[in-house]
């Protein structure tokens, strides 16, 4: 029966307690010296490395108008593809055949943020197509470091405000 | 309630920008060097002015005539609002109407998703020894586009005592709306026709069209977005005038934010 446990049970005198009190007080020193020489040598052999996902993505969305501010709709909707998700963007068309958007993919291991720009042609048309450019600017979760770019083709429905968009493009993450 | 509106005094050359309900000057717009032409005045507004809701922007620019003789006819007129104004996703102009065929055969030529808007203008016609007003109806249409901005066609039709028919071309720019007006002859001998005040609406009780799943159905268009927050003093419209012969003139505008709703006591 250890020391310790002899005191707790009125076993002993109080030299047998004191003497207890330090073996204990030493027996925590030494673990928590231990503890940390360990997290330093963890420390000093730096983050475990993991080679990034390169991915040739092709996702399409068709999204649904959710609000409007001005000159900037926002739309929501599911994406199939590569990426499926939940999609949330952000549309601004200011009579300019310059089209500008941000969108997010919501996926449950992460989020990828992408901007996009683009030229819309045929503007009385009721149902215009856009095409140009996207770059993935980030993201959250599996996706924090999430890169690349690609090409971005879409058509804007003028009575509705509804939107399709299709990216295709490289990832890495 | 705050007054909306503004008037333009011309003051040796210099065009001050005054609150109409108490004449308070609360700014100077352009510099005498650059406004050479009439005095101008320009009123706008939305209706309705909700935030964050479409709307319809009513716009009247008057010209004063001088006091000796008719004003100059003029060239172009660029309007000017605030870039966040959603012009572009009005939902107005689904469909072009064709300029040539607008001007020979009139609105009728024009499909209905085309109507943008409409108005009337009052123009001086030299008579004889007389100047005699003569009222002139608006229609705005959409036309064709080929660079991918969205241009307008703006049909005027007087009956007398001059009858004619023009159409002016614009065109929507980000923050902007370019007129060009081209010259519209008087009687034979007489100086051409001077524009002294036009009054026009974007949007408005349109009727549009369109077919789902194989009927015909009538809606009405959405109309001009306005941002989900006012602009600081207000949005700011501006209209500047060009003349033929070089004159330009200038008039602003500011359309006052909506009234704040108080949340009702005890809710």
């Amino acid at each position: 029966m250890s020391d310790i446990r002899r005191a707790r049970r009125g076993e002993t005198g109080p030299a047998t307690i004191r003497k207890a009190r330090v073996r204990l007080l030493a027996s925590l020193i030494v673990m928590g010296a231990a503890l940390l020489g360990v997290s330093a040598i963890a420390n000093a052999a730096g983050p475990v490395a993991r080679a990034a996902a390169r991915v040739n993505a092709k996702d399409e969305a068709k999204l649904h108008f959710v609000h409007a501010s001005g000159s900037t709709l926002i739309d929501e909707g599911h994406a199939t593809g590569t990426f499926p998700g939940y999609v949330k963007i952000t549309f601004t068309y200011n009579g300019s055949p310059n089209v500008g958007a941000q969108f997010t993919i919501y996926r449950s291991e992460g989020s990828i943020r992408v901007r996009a720009s683009g030229t819309l042609s045929s503007p009385t048309n009721p149902s215009p197509s856009f095409k140009g450019n996207v770059t993935i600017i980030g993201g959250s979760g599996r996706y924090a470091h999430a890169h690349g770019g690609g090409q971005l083709y879409g058509v804007f429905y003028r009575r509705s405000y509804a939107l399709v968009v299709q990216v295709q493009g490289t990832v890495y993450y | 309630m705050r007054t909306a509106g503004l008037t333009l005094a011309v003051l040796a050359g210099t065009v001050e920008v005054c609150e109409a309900s108490t004449g308070t000057r609360i700014g100077r717009v352009g510099s005498p060097s650059s406004l050479t032409g009439p005095p101008t005045r320009l009123h706008a507004a939305f209706i309705p002015k909700r935030l964050g809701a479409a709307s319809s922007i009513s716009f009247t620019v008057n010209i004063d005539p001088p006091a000796l003789g008719e004003p100059p006819p003029l060239s172009a007129i660029d309007f000017s609002y605030p870039s966040g104004l959603g012009f572009a996703t009005s939902g107005l102009g689904l469909a072009s109407c064709d300029p040539a065929r607008l001007e020979g055969e009139g609105a009728a030529a024009c499909p209905a998703n085309s109507m943008m808007g409409a108005g009337h203008a009052v123009v001086q016609v030299v008579f004889g020894p007389d100047i005699v007003q003569e009222q002139v109806s608006l229609a705005l249409f959409a036309g064709p586009s080929a660079d991918g901005y969205l241009h307008l066609l703006i049909l005027a039709s007087g009956g007398e005592p001059v009858e004619a028919r023009i159409v002016m071309a614009g065109v929507l720019l980000p923050g902007h709306l370019q007129i060009t007006v081209p010259p519209v002859p008087g009687l034979p001998g007489a100086p051409a026709v001077a524009l002294t005040q036009i009054q026009a609406t974007l949007g408005g009780a349109l009727t549009y069209h369109e077919r789902v799943r194989g009927r015909l159905i009538s809606y009405r268009p959405k109309g001009i977005g306005l941002p989900a927050s006012c602009p600081r003093g207000g949005w700011r419209l501006g209209a500047t005038l060009a003349f033929m012969g070089g004159g330009q003139s200038h008039a602003q505008d500011v359309i006052a934010c909506p009234a704040r709703r108080r949340p009702a006591r005890g809710a």
